[in-house]
């Protein structure tokens, strides 16, 4: 790989004269995942979306595949960046097939190969076709709706992924199931996911590299390990309680390193 | 009930054009409103900035007046006049707030998570309105849609007044007439046909959401559909396309001489003639026959010098005729022969009081006003028959007060009443002349309670009051190119007496016939159509 899929280079970004990001530089490689951790305000959200230009940083720049942001047509880099969020943002007036079935239509596949491909994402997500191809979003649990986001934003077979806080609003166990699932989802397809988190034990589970900010500076990019062994005082009390369980440091060693 | 169903069997063909006229005005009229609603309703929600002033704008146009919006529009270029035209864009302007109002509602209740991830996924700006935005909106879209149309139908019955036609007509008609029946005939339709309309729109918006998409909504709306074209259709054919169009202003007599000149024509000349009766007044009658929205109807000589013409009141009928002539002619109008009768104020006594003491003037009146106790009216001898010479007048509150009213009768005649006059309702007068309440009364020349009760008009014999003689006016045009039909208005010259419009006048108010019956009557009474 020539380009890193994602590279945030000297990223500066201030909504209402006030700075929200201040000079991050990141990068995250095909095949990687990277959690941006921290707390409420320190500009998770905001760098996730320039990615994706939902947002265009004021200074710096978002190099996507090795070309900036701004050089990419905003649809077409949409259409080959999948995008979750908390509660999935289902389309509530259409199907649960027809979610899925969005972007593949836009880019105006043949309907048969876009049925096949519905099919095989619910398999993939672990939803049974034949029960959940036509159920509508508010018909389906929380977890399965966030089964649901994550197929859709597969269905075009994206290189990239932007997750914000996917598993937020699920309870313990059906996030545990899904933290199992997205691990075999990212074994299997080995895509460059970002994923935002204020879950630490969630970062540390499913991330091989982990970015701390603290009032839009980043202050730690780290395996988990290394975060977890940090003596900044911004970044230990955020993984304060994790520090004092060994296991879940060893849970969260990084996979692919096996 | 059964007096409306009668009404209805004998009025089918005319309710299914009205019906049709009033489908017509709601359906274009909201129509237009949402094609200026919708995306006037999308720019306020993508820019609040808009919002304000847009729905500011609308909710100002809708807190004006029905009535007083299409006086507004009449005089306007292009948008105004009289008839349809005007009266679609005043149902539009009605029309529109509901349907930005929901549009707006509808597209900011949208989930932002859901136009986020639309955004996210690579929908244009375009694709996120039709494919996300504008379902979810669609609902509450389709909602503000059923007010504007239920807001439409009971607007639209008004629009009758400027000559739009619509069930409105006979709820005019009835009101002129005081009879509830006919209000009824037009009412009741117009409150079925909005339980029909909001209903085929809320099967409507069931169809267009797809969660609950069934076969039974598509064959709701497939009938409904079916029917109000069928009706639409059927209107439009028996409507047809006239030859002329005759109007009226909205009161009994009016819609009686609208009728008159309209057979008269229709069976002398053989043309096919519309009818627009029931216009919301003298204004209005004569800004539809200026803009071509009909072709004749009958004015008073009088109303036209003072209302129209602005001149002062007159009482000499000749010098009024050729004076109101010679206005008409300088815009296009040619006033023909008059019918025969004025319909002015006229001095009234019992008919037993006249005949036993030989008057026929006001003179006499006078006369006898100032004469012995043997003179006075027979029903104060009988009720107070010590009573001195005592004659006791009863006149409305608007002919006290007009300087041509009662101070200038008297000034005229001298008139020695017992006592100040009565003021009564203008209702009342005639009963309360023919219980013996009062002896003496000023009112309509041609009321038809007058030969109904008994009552005997004494003639103006010093000329006092202005004259109103009846004539048709109409757009020298038409009558230039259907000179049949001017010849079949000019027939009509002399041919209708004061008694005879108080006769129809009775027959319609108090006997309660259709209009059409009584002149057909009278036309074959008198001959020669």
């Amino acid at each position: 790989m020539a380009h890193p899929a994602v590279q945030f280079v000297d990223v500066s970004v201030s909504r209402g004269g006030r700075g929200v990001l201040h000079g991050v530089s990141l990068s995250v490689a095909a095949g990687q995942t990277l959690a941006l951790v921290g707390r409420s305000g320190s500009g998770k959200t905001t760098l996730l979306r320039l990615v994706n230009r939902l947002l265009d940083p004021d200074r710096g720049e978002v190099l996507v595949d090795g070309l900036s942001t701004r050089a990419w047509n905003a649809v077409e880099l949409r259409r080959r960046t999948g995008y979750v969020i908390q509660d999935a943002g289902l389309f509530p007036h259409v199907t649960v097939a027809g979610n899925i079935a969005t972007v593949p239509r836009l880019l105006e596949w043949p309907a048969a190969r876009v049925e096949a491909r519905v099919d095989e994402l619910l398999t993939l997500v672990d939803l049974d076709p034949a029960v959940f191809r036509g159920r509508w979003p508010d018909e389906l649990s929380g977890g399965q709706r966030q089964r649901a986001g994550l197929a859709r934003a597969l269905a075009a077979d994206p290189p990239l992924l932007l997750m914000d806080e996917p598993f937020g609003a699920l309870d313990p166990i059906t996030k545990g199931e899904l933290h199992v699932e997205f691990q075999r989802v990212q074994q299997t397809l080995h895509r460059a996911i970002i994923l935002v988190t204020h879950d630490m034990a969630e970062a540390c589970l499913l991330a091989d590299q982990i970015a701390v900010l603290h009032e839009g500076e980043l202050i730690a990019c780290e395996t988990p390990a290394n975060v977890l062994a940090s003596h900044d005082s911004r970044v230990t009390s955020l993984f304060g309680k994790l520090r004092l369980k060994p296991e879940a440091t060893q849970q969260a060693t990084p996979r692919g390193r096996e | 009930m059964t007096e409306l169903l009668a009404f209805i069997a004998s009025h089918r063909a005319e309710m299914a054009t009205r019906l049709g006229e009033h489908v017509v005005l709601v359906a274009a009229s909201t129509a237009i409103a949402a094609a200026i609603g919708i995306p006037l309703g999308v720019l306020a929600a993508r820019r609040p900035s808009l919002s304000r002033p847009i729905v500011g704008f609308a909710n100002l146009a809708q807190t004006i007046p029905s009535l007083a919006l299409f006086g507004f529009l009449i005089p306007l270029p292009f948008i105004g006049g009289i008839g349809t035209r005007t009266a679609l864009v005043a149902l539009t302007v009605y029309a529109v707030l509901p349907i930005l109002r929901a549009t707006i509602t509808g597209l900011q209740g949208v989930p932002p998570a859901v136009v986020e991830c639309a955004v996210a996924m690579g929908l244009t700006p375009r694709q996120v309105l039709r494919q996300v935005e504008w379902p979810l909106a669609l609902p509450a879209i389709v909602s503000g849609l059923r007010v504007a149309v239920v807001i439409g139908v009971g607007t639209a019955t008004i629009a009758s007044a400027i000559g739009a036609g619509g069930l409105g007509d006979y709820i005019f008609r009835g009101l002129a007439m005081v009879d509830a029946t006919v209000i009824l005939a037009g009412a009741l339709p117009a409150a079925l046909l909005a339980l029909a309309a909001d209903a085929a729109l809320a099967a409507a918006g069931q169809l267009a959401d797809p969660r609950r998409r069934s076969r039974r909504h598509v064959v709701v709306l497939i009938v409904v559909t079916i029917l109000a074209v069928t009706t639409l259709v059927s209107g439009r054919a028996t409507s047809g396309r006239a030859d002329l169009i005759v109007g009226s202003k909205n009161f009994t007599e009016q819609v009686v001489l609208g009728e008159l000149m309209a057979q008269a024509i229709e069976r002398q000349a053989g043309l096919t003639v519309e009818r627009r009766l029931n216009l919301g007044g003298t204004a209005i009658a004569h800004e539809a026959l200026l803009s071509g929205g009909i072709d004749v109807y009958a004015e008073y000589t009088g109303t036209s010098l003072t209302a129209i013409f602005k001149q002062p009141p007159s009482a000499d009928s000749e010098q009024v005729f050729a004076t109101v002539r010679d206005r008409y002619a300088s815009v296009g109008l040619t006033l023909l022969p008059r019918l025969g009768f004025n319909n002015t104020f006229a001095i009234m006594v019992r008919g037993e009081d006249a005949r036993r003491l030989g008057m026929k003037t006001v003179s006499d009146l006078a006369g006898q006003l100032r004469l012995k106790p043997e003179a006075t009216p027979q029903a104060t001898r009988q009720a107070a028959p010590k009573a001195t010479a005592a004659w006791r007048a009863g006149f409305g509150y608007e002919f006290l007060e007009r300087p041509d009213g009662f101070k200038g009768l008297n000034a005229a005649y001298g008139l020695a009443f017992g006592g100040a006059p009565r003021v009564m309702d203008l209702n009342l007068i005639y009963r309360a002349v023919a219980a013996g309440e009062i002896d003496v009364t000023a009112g309509d020349a041609t009321s038809g309670l007058i030969g109904a009760l008994g009552l005997a008009v004494l003639e103006d014999d010093q000329h006092y009051f202005p004259v109103y003689d009846a004539a048709p006016v109409a757009r020298a045009s038409t009558m230039l190119q259907y000179p049949a039909a001017a010849a079949a208005l000019r027939s009509l010259a002399g041919r209708v007496s004061a008694a005879d419009m108080r006769q129809m006048n009775f027959a319609v108010d108090g006997e309660k016939q259709d209009p059409a019956v009584v002149v057909r009557t009278f036309l074959d009474r008198i001959g020669g159509f």
